[in-house]
């Protein structure tokens, strides 16, 4: 005790800067991260009260009504959306974000300023301005049939279809920028030295840049998939409401229907699809230094 | 330069930390109240009634707004009454909320202009204790005789396979099976599994009919679709907004009732200014206040003497220009049967 006293005491003094670095967001996170999940957790453990609000009484009933096989299939129907959003956003953030990254650094940053521009606006006005533009007797319709292309006017709006686009459309950035910073880091020397010791083009892209470049397209799926799958307000506008995915439901569970001990094992799930996912793919890929993240 | 901007987003998150704590409002002013706090949908009461009537009673109204029905149920059975004077709420949930003991009993004494102008009939029997009708709502169906495929004249009409592609519809478990349940024969407020469980099925042949939920009437006039089950205020807009290009039409029918809702207001319990809430309750039942706010929102009105004062617009409005007004049913509390409607419109949204 005695010898151990000065040694200690000049540890503690060292901790300071830390603790008051970390500190805050430490607090931050345990108040409105941590404790929020744990309390979603807890709830998903509870009945539903008779107005619907939570009624305090432990039930695993929540967990066995998701066996249902009416949630499998949603579940199924969000991965599969989530999936094909993601794989669409990294086929055209890639090339995108290549050619940024190729650019001087000035002209770079313009481009990424244009490809931020439209989400300085609230998600829902872009949904709105797209329902105008592509409703029955809107803009794109009127074109297509000015032009001569189609005689009737095309339901565009309420379409699977529209509802990806729409996912695409939003996600893109998201994607676009984690791989932008990653293919901006690699280092042209490591390009050259390929072509000299005699890679085509195309070696080269596919045994260095892809590799090299691997962790910001995790971050890219990472941040694409995951908030796809959680989307309600793009499906719920774009698709008139009568497709529903995961998101959709946790979201009725809290508004419309009122089982909130439902909608929380439902985000419980969803947490679960997601940390499994992100497990699966650091242990496939190996890796630690996640662009971004 | 990174140390001073760590700086920064540490005083950032101190700083909302002490703003989460800091919401007090002013509490207990037993005197005359200089506040009334309302919970309603947004979109839903004319401005200048707010206004005049904060200039005539010296106080201020500081509106919420709900999203869902759910959220005036959450806040109600939560105890509102810290927060709020006023809560608009509807029909379907009055009985519950009643006999949970959640509302403040009314005055009567009070609300001379409520008592005097609401029609007795949209004012049945204990209801009357604790709510004051605002606008009510038909929920029936409008058809463009235009493009509409074939003509409407009951709910079995809407699952008519000619009808694939052509309908948008309101949208929600209360307003959508019993419309089902009545094309079956059954009680619009059945709490039988068995006449559910068929009006389910009614309603999965109705969902492959439908476009759209919601917006329904933004989807009638940018023609997306050709016929609606609607609210009766979004009709008179869909109406006004083709003007003289107005081929909608109300679907004459014969046999079958229509929903007829009401938005009412309600005090919690404990309502701090419940003084100030009554005045209130009994303002917006003056016939001139009530014709004045029709203007801006013309929905059906449960305030007889309004309509008499009311403009000519709102009279000659073609979208209440339908015979059979009285054959409507009302959405009555379903008590714990509501889990069973849940269980199957998940379904029916699930596909």
């Amino acid at each position: 005790m005695t010898a151990n006293a000065p040694a200690l005491k000049k540890k503690r003094h060292n901790r300071m800067p830390m603790l008051a670095q970390a500190g805050p967001v430490s607090i931050w996170m345990i108040l409105f991260v941590t404790i929020p999940m744990l309390f979603i957790i807890y709830i998903s453990f509870m009945s539903r009260g008779t107005f619907g609000g939570v009624e305090y009484t432990p039930t695993t009933e929540s967990y066995a009504t998701l066996m249902d096989a009416t949630y499998f299939k949603v579940i199924l129907k969000s991965l599969e959306v989530a999936l094909i959003t993601t794989g669409a956003c990294l086929l055209l953030g890639y090339p995108f974000a290549y050619y940024i990254a190729r650019k001087p650094p000035e002209v770079a940053s313009k481009l990424i300023t244009l490809l931020m521009i439209p989400f300085w606006t609230n998600s829902l006005m872009r949904l709105n301005a797209w329902m105008l533009l592509f409703q029955t007797n809107g803009p794109v319709n009127n074109f297509l049939q000015a032009i001569g292309l189609t005689e009737a006017p095309i339901t565009f709006i309420y379409t699977p279809g529209l509802v990806l686009l729409g996912l695409i459309t939003n996600f893109l950035p998201f994607a676009v920028l984690p791989m932008y910073s990653s293919i901006e880091k690699l280092q042209k020397s490591l390009l050259e030295a390929s072509a000299d010791l005699g890679a085509t083009p195309r070696t080269t892209f596919l045994k260095v840049t892809l590799p090299l470049t691997f962790p910001g397209i995790f971050s890219a799926i990472i941040l694409t998939f995951i908030p796809a799958l959680g989307t309600y307000t793009v499906t719920d506008m774009l698709g008139g409401g009568k497709v529903l995915y995961i998101g959709n439901i946790i979201k009725n569970q809290f508004g419309a229907i009122r089982n909130w001990p439902l909608g929380a094992a439902l985000s419980v799930l969803l947490l679960v699809i997601t940390a499994l996912l992100i497990f699966l793919y650091t242990r496939f890929a190996k890796i630690d230094d996640l662009e971004v993240l | 330069m990174k140390k001073a901007l760590a700086l920064i987003l540490a005083l950032v998150m101190a700083l909302s930390l002490v703003a989460c704590g800091d919401k007090s409002g002013d509490n207990g002013d037993d005197a005359a109240s200089t506040e009334l706090n309302i919970f309603m949908w947004g979109d839903y009461i004319s401005e200048d009634l707010i206004s005049n009537f904060e200039q005539a009673n010296g106080c201020t109204v500081n509106l919420s707004y709900m999203s869902d029905n759910a959220d005036s149920i959450t806040k109600l059975t939560a105890g509102a009454g810290s927060e709020y004077d006023l809560i608009m709420t509807c029909d379907a949930y009055m009985e519950s909320l009643i006999a949970g003991g959640y509302l403040e009993k009314l005055d009567h004494a009070k609300l001379p202009n409520a008592v005097a102008n609401i029609n007795e009939a949209y004012w049945n029997g204990d209801n009357k204790d604790y709510c004051v009708p605002y606008l009510m709502n038909y929920i029936y169906v409008v058809y463009d005789t235009e493009r509409c495929p074939i003509e409407i004249t009951c709910y079995n009409d809407l699952i008519d396979p000619a009808m694939k592609g052509q309908i948008g519809t309101v949208d929600g478990a209360r307003n959508l099976f019993p419309i089902a349940l009545i094309a079956l024969g059954y009680d619009p407020n059945s709490t039988n599994e068995t006449e559910i469980a068929a009006a389910y099925d009614w309603l999965v042949k109705f969902n492959e009919n439908v476009v759209a939920y919601g917006s329904t009437e933004q989807n009638m006039v940018n023609g997306t679709i050709s016929c609606m089950l609607t609210y009766d205020g979004n009709a008179s807009w869909a109406m006004s907004e083709l003007g003289d290009k107005n081929t909608l039409t109300i679907a004459p029918f014969t046999k079958d009732a229509v929903q007829l809702g009401f938005d009412l207001f309600t005090i919690p319990k404990d309502a701090k200014h419940a003084d100030l809430a009554h005045k209130f309750l009994d303002y917006i039942c003056e016939p001139q206040v009530m014709a004045d706010n029709l203007v801006e929102f013309p929905y059906s009105c449960p305030n007889d003497a309004a309509i008499a004062v009311a403009n000519d617009n709102y009279k000659n409005d073609p979208a209440f220009d339908f015979d059979y007004k009285t054959n409507v049913f009302f959405q009555e509390d379903v008590g714990d049967a509501l889990a069973i409607y849940d269980k199957y419109y998940q379904m029916l949204k699930v596909g």
